[in-house]
């Protein structure tokens, strides 16, 4: 046998568990989510795989006019709107404090990142006990200086705290992981341009501004597009703490605050068994991914 | 005022600033725990610290209502699934740092595509592929198909294409196979990255609740999370009790993270750094 054929039978020998369980979870369920998103589960019909029924583009054209699609894509954005600023600025604000001479550097990174790899719909659990209505610990906080807006629904129940109290709990969760990127980076700034800049008399302020802030771009553009992913997947902080309540009402529908496009393809599939309507609800979310990723990229690059 | 007290001052303000950050972070996790610890259906009494705290709550999750059989299932799965995704990555990762074969780029290209796509999208699909293998209430089901790791096959590249070439040749003039070279020189001298891996998987597939809560509606196959979820759906004011379930949901992995956070931050850090 030549030596490059037995090359590639053993290279693919090595690669076969890994890309057979690629092949049939991974890339075949992309194609066969758009084969289901043009077929729906006949009205009649109790077994959901039994007999799907062709309906071409039918369940696009429902979606395209379902208003409560439509709000979900809008709190989805409401949603990484919220997100993203506040990540950014928060991980921005630990990296640099670690960012100075400290004793316990290794002690409070870890207490910063811990939360980071623990589980999304605990942490939201445990969240749905400090917002409780009133006699959860932040309502007693709010009440203890005069606050008493939250009291009676709580900060998950009342529509317009609803939002910002997933992301606060979302933030304060993530918030280790933004921070040693931005750690990292920081460090990588060579003493020289600081040293120079403070000669040329500039202020802690402009040295942030004109050094720091160009230097650790990257990590903030990775920010940015990492927080619109992760919008348009969110889920597990929603079904852990709103369930996608609580309802307002709008133009005369009740539709939910917290109402994401991720909860809603959830919602569609597990509660409802539509499957080819979830199916075709992801494939809207795979769309705008790719579009946000893109506009993301060209914004941030063509900013120099 | 002087330049040094300029800078106590200064180092004064950072520490006060971490801590109280450190506080806001963590006051979640005290909560639990302290809530864990309460009488039974005390959860909103406003003292800070229980006052005759009780282990009633873990006593009773874990007896009564199957947190026990839950942490075991959470166990098997976890750590089933990490061992395999992270040999899967090894194999893997080896040919693609060292071999030269046909298609490489363009296979290697094709499998960090779908770094792009959102999770959502794979939830209804991967469901009806599971249906029809009639994989429904399986440890396989919730296992199998988060098997690749693509991201870990990425950082095993990484790592493994650091490791000189040299001494793979050197194992194979004296006379080594393939599979020799790889399991006496590439495994040894990837240990690091292999045990970064497994814990990163160990760490996805504990936390891997919403795929684990659509394969399974069975009890006896509940991993912690989903028992967890379903508990408070039907107690929902029992806070004591779902603190208690909540403590013995996180602590495992806090407590591997305790122990090896190196690798947690390193790994989960590393392709962000590099990409």
């Amino acid at each position: 046998m030549a030596a490059h054929v037995r090359d590639n039978l053993t290279s693919y020998t090595f690669l076969a568990p890994f890309l057979i369980i690629f092949l049939v979870f991974l890339a075949y369920p992309v194609f066969y989510s758009l084969y289901l998103a043009l077929h729906q589960v006949p009205a009649d019909s109790y077994d959901i795989f039994g007999g799907l029924e062709f309906v071409g583009f039918a369940n696009f054209a429902k979606l395209f006019s379902d208003v409560r699609f439509w709000w979900s894509v809008l709190m989805t954005l409401y949603y990484a709107v919220l997100i993203i600023p506040s990540g950014i600025a928060f991980s921005l604000t630990l990296a640099l404090l670690l960012n100075n001479r400290l004793k316990a550097v290794a002690v409070y990174r870890s207490a910063f990142f811990m939360p980071y790899v623990l589980d999304m719909l605990v942490v939201g659990i445990v969240w749905t006990l400090i917002y409780s209505p009133h006699f959860g610990v932040l309502v007693r906080m709010f009440e203890s200086v005069g606050i008493t807006a939250f009291s009676e629904r709580g900060f998950l129940g009342t529509p317009a705290s609803a939002m910002p109290a997933v992301v606060a709990a979302n933030v304060l969760k993530g918030a280790g992981f933004g921070m040693i990127l931005y750690l990292s980076a920081i460090q990588n700034i060579p003493k020289s341009l600081y040293e120079a800049a403070e000669i040329d008399g500039a202020s802690g302020w402009q040295r942030f501004r004109s050094i720091t802030l160009p230097l650790v771009k990257p990590i903030t553009f990775f920010m940015v597009i990492i927080g619109t992913i992760s919008a348009l997947n969110a889920f597990a902080e929603v079904y852990a703490m709103t369930s996608g309540g609580p309802n307002i009402d709008v133009g005369g529908r009740a539709l939910g605050a917290t109402w994401v496009t991720g909860y809603y393809v959830f919602d569609a599939f597990y509660n409802q068994f539509k499957l080819g309507y979830a199916a075709s609800m992801s494939y809207v979310l795979l769309a705008l991914t790719l579009v946000i990723t893109f506009v993301n990229r060209r914004f941030l690059s063509s900013e120099e | 005022m002087s330049p040094t007290k300029q800078r106590t001052i200064r180092m004064a303000a950072v520490y006060v600033g971490l801590t109280i950050g450190a506080i806001v972070v963590l006051f979640p996790f005290f909560w639990m725990i302290v809530t864990a610890f309460k009488q039974p259906g005390q959860a909103f009494t406003p003292e800070i610290f229980p006052s005759n705290p009780t282990l009633e709550n873990f006593k009773r999750v874990l007896t009564d209502y199957g947190f026990a059989r839950y942490f075991v299932n959470s166990v098997i799965v976890a750590t089933t699934a990490a061992l395999f995704a992270t040999i899967f990555a090894t194999f893997a990762g080896y040919v693609f740092a060292k071999k030269r074969f046909a298609g490489r780029d363009r296979v290697f290209g094709f499998l960090l595509l779908s770094l792009m796509i959102p999770g959502m999208m794979y939830v209804v699909p991967q469901f009806a592929i599971i249906n029809k293998l009639g994989w429904m209430n399986t440890y396989q089901a919730m296992i199998v198909p988060h098997l690749a790791n693509v991201f870990g096959l990425f950082l095993m590249r990484q790592y493994m294409m650091t490791i000189p070439s040299e001494l793979l040749e050197a194992a194979k003039i004296d006379g080594a196979g393939e599979w020799k070279a790889f399991m006496t020189i590439m495994v040894p001298l990837s240990v690091p990255i292999i045990a970064t891996l497994f814990l990163l998987t160990f760490q996805f597939h504990w936390n891997n609740f919403l795929w684990q809560l659509i394969v399974t509606n069975v009890e006896r196959l509940y991993t912690v999370p989903v028992g967890l979820a379903l508990f408070r759906s039907q107690h929902e004011q029992s806070y004591t009790l779902i603190m208690a379930g909540s403590c013995i949901s996180v602590l495992p992995i806090a407590a591997i993270f305790f122990f090896a956070q190196r690798y947690f931050i390193e790994g989960m850090t590393m392709g962000a750094v590099k990409g």
